[in-house]
């Protein structure tokens, strides 16, 4: 199937199995990131909609393209990725977790924080042991550490747990409150750093009535 | 019977959350019986979230207050400094406006709070108003994930508050009788149910993220959500075609349709052994939830079937005359004898006549009925007398999960199964991890 014939697939009501098809058949990841950088809705839409089985190879590719100037290439990049996140934690696809989670993996050192953000977030869902580290690394990044603790926080494991209590060590003073409320939540005793949700702290600038 | 709820003073809070063994229990020896209500004293209120159905439910009060005059409205709180200086300018002399909802419930005079907020932020909400020992009316969905939605029943159960969830529909007159015919066995055995709804719009033109406007707390407004930049399309009201936040059809309509569906058939408190979605989500945008989407539940013992379609089947209301009741939503209960129709499902509510006509005969099965078939009526009393409330937490909570595992069963791809007992996905470590969404800091459970 040409691109055409790809593009007029993509067009047609209720051929999203025909498109998938086509795309693996197409099956290079260089021709799905040049579908997602089209500015082409018709084109772009079905794209990231069917990338859920290129899998690790296309992990890479795809976040440089979340930082495309174009947000709406940059969102179709994104949630391209998640398609392939999803499909990779299905029952029974442990490995291709595993390879999509090694790809994910070096993308949390990405410089912008809404990649390292979102591949945080990705991670919690399918990422094993071997992401722990360097998850719990960004911790210490000001832009991302709540999200690193969240998606920390959702990941089972005692080695995570253990993580977490070494952080509390490591992370600024202030931190360390919202550290406390993830490790209660996985059933630790924490000494101190009372939680704050309770705590009110915004005024408004609307005045009562008389 | 009067209810005492436990209140949980935060100087306590803070003593004992040091030293709690796990944040999602409170079952702590420090907690305290905030004052006890008599039947006939006058309830002081709390509001926060006063735009759309909030706005609502402000002006319900209101009228209220002033006949019969058994409830008083102390405080208004919204993150949106403009609406709050209208609600403020309703509620009149007396009244406190706050941005966070916080100092509100730390108020010792306020014994309720109706929360009108987009749905991220219901758990939170109504469990921190427990633990300040508050009755809680929340909007509906009562929940967005799982895990939301089992701290929600434990907060209640703990600090013995009244909770009213929002999904008015079962309190309707035609509710009422739709619900007395179908128990009373009118239609047969029902094995299968069929909502319909028309479809969720999707954004043909996405704007980029920019500041937040000057009178939004926009930190607030995303609350328990990961931090990102602020877009046009989130908020006002337009929350709802955002996964996270508002869900869509099915966590909006589908709370109120499938509320009336669990009510009906006498499942409340159940639910389905597996879930199964089709749908399609817009192609570009930051709206990311199902245009048209069909849900399909499968309910055991007794076993029948519950389908939410986006169309779906429509079934128009058949008197032309009546143009409210063209609503665009409701319900088909197919019985192996009869079929009726349900339309609508929220504060519309409408049946066929054969329902509405029908009387319980002598021995008949009798069905719950809000007091003059008002929803806030019904929490009113719940508050004063202690018995459950038409849609109280736990039944919210079980319709909220229809509503969450459908979308999750849209975001995966896949079919999942659900332990309706346990209340938990099984045999996917991916979905599981997904019944729990952590909070960003300090907007936690």
């Amino acid at each position: 199937m040409n691109s055409n014939e790809l593009k007029t697939a993509a067009l047609g009501a209720g051929t999203a199995t025909m498109i998938a098809r086509a795309a693996r058949s197409a099956g290079s990841v260089d021709d799905l990131i040049a579908r997602i950088k089209s500015t082409d809705d018709t084109v772009r839409g079905p794209a990231w909609q069917n990338a859920d089985s290129y899998g690790a190879p296309a992990v890479k590719s795809l976040a440089q393209v979340m930082t495309d100037p174009d947000f709406e290439i940059a969102r179709a990049a994104k949630r391209a990725l998640w398609k392939i996140v999803r499909y990779a934690g299905r029952p029974g696809g442990a490995g291709e977790a595993k390879a999509v989670t090694a790809q994910l993996i070096p993308l949390l050192a990405t410089r912008p924080a809404p990649v390292r953000r979102e591949v945080l977030w990705m991670l919690s869902e399918i990422a094993g042991d071997e992401a722990v580290t360097p998850m719990t690394a960004l911790l210490s990044d000001a832009e991302v550490r709540d999200d690193a603790r969240c998606a920390l926080t959702r990941m089972p494991g005692d080695k995570v747990t253990a993580a977490l209590k070494q952080a509390m060590g490591l992370v600024p003073e202030g931190f360390k409150f919202a550290l406390a409320d993830s490790l209660r939540s996985r059933g630790e005793k924490v000494a101190g750093y009372p939680s704050r949700k309770l705590v009110p702290t915004k005024q408004t600038s609307v005045k009562a009535i008389g | 019977m009067t209810v005492r709820p436990r209140r949980l003073a935060r100087r306590d809070f803070l003593k004992t959350s040091a030293l709690a063994l796990g944040a999602s229990t409170f079952s702590l020896p420090t907690l305290i019986p905030a004052r006890a209500l008599g039947a006939n004293e006058r309830l002081t209120l709390g509001h926060v979230g006063v735009g759309g159905m909030g706005s609502y439910h402000l002006g319900y009060m209101l009228d209220r207050r002033n006949n019969p005059g058994d409830v008083s409205v102390a405080a208004v709180c919204d993150v949106d400094e403009n609406r709050l200086a209208t609600a403020i300018k309703r509620v009149g002399a007396g009244g406190t406006p706050y941005r966070d909802y916080r100092y509100l419930i730390e108020r010792k005079d306020i014994d309720a709070v109706v929360f009108a907020t987009p749905d991220h932020w219901h758990g939170v909400h109504m469990v921190h108003a427990a633990q300040c020992g508050k009755h809680v009316y929340v909007e509906k969905p009562a929940c967005c994930t799982v895990e939301e939605g089992k701290a929600m029943i434990a907060a209640a159960n703990a600090h013995r508050v009244c909770v009213q969830v929002g999904s008015q529909g079962r309190s309707q007159h035609d509710a009422y009788k739709a619900h007395l015919y179908i128990a009373n066995g009118m239609l047969g055995r029902v094995r299968r149910v069929t909502c319909w709804h028309y479809a969720s719009p999707a954004d043909t033109h996405p704007v980029p993220d920019s500041e937040p406007p000057p009178e939004l707390d926009w930190d607030l407004w995303l609350g328990p959500l990961a931090w990102r930049r602020y877009n046009r399309r989130y908020c006002p009201g337009t929350f709802r075609w955002v996964m996270e936040s508002g869900g869509g059809q099915i966590r909006d309509r589908g709370a109120h349709v499938m509320s009336c569906a669990l009510h009906f058939m006498d499942a409340d408190y159940t639910g389905p052994v597996s879930i199964e979605t089709k749908g399609t989500v817009p192609t570009q945008g930051l709206w990311d939830t199902a245009i048209d989407m069909e849900v399909t539940y499968e309910f055991k013992n007794p076993d029948w079937t519950l389908v939410w379609a986006q169309p779906g089947e429509p079934v128009p209301y058949p008197n032309q005359n009546h143009k409210e009741r063209q609503k665009g939503y409701g319900a088909v209960y197919h019985g192996d004898q009869d079929q009726l129709v349900v339309w609508g499902g929220d504060g519309g509510t409408w049946t066929e006549a054969k329902a509405t006509q029908f009387e319980k005969p002598p021995g008949g099965v009798d069905v719950p009925q809000s007091p003059r078939f008002d929803h806030h009526q019904d929490w009113f009393d719940g508050i004063k007398t202690g018995r459950r409330t038409i849609m109280n937490i736990e039944a919210g909570v079980c319709v909220a999960f229809l509503c969450v595992l459908g979308n999750l069963s849209l975001l995966l791809g896949r079919k999942l199964q659900w332990d309706p007992v346990k209340r938990e996905i099984l045999g996917d470590e991916e979905a599981r991890r997904l019944m729990r969404r952590p909070q960003r800091y300090p907007y936690v459970l």
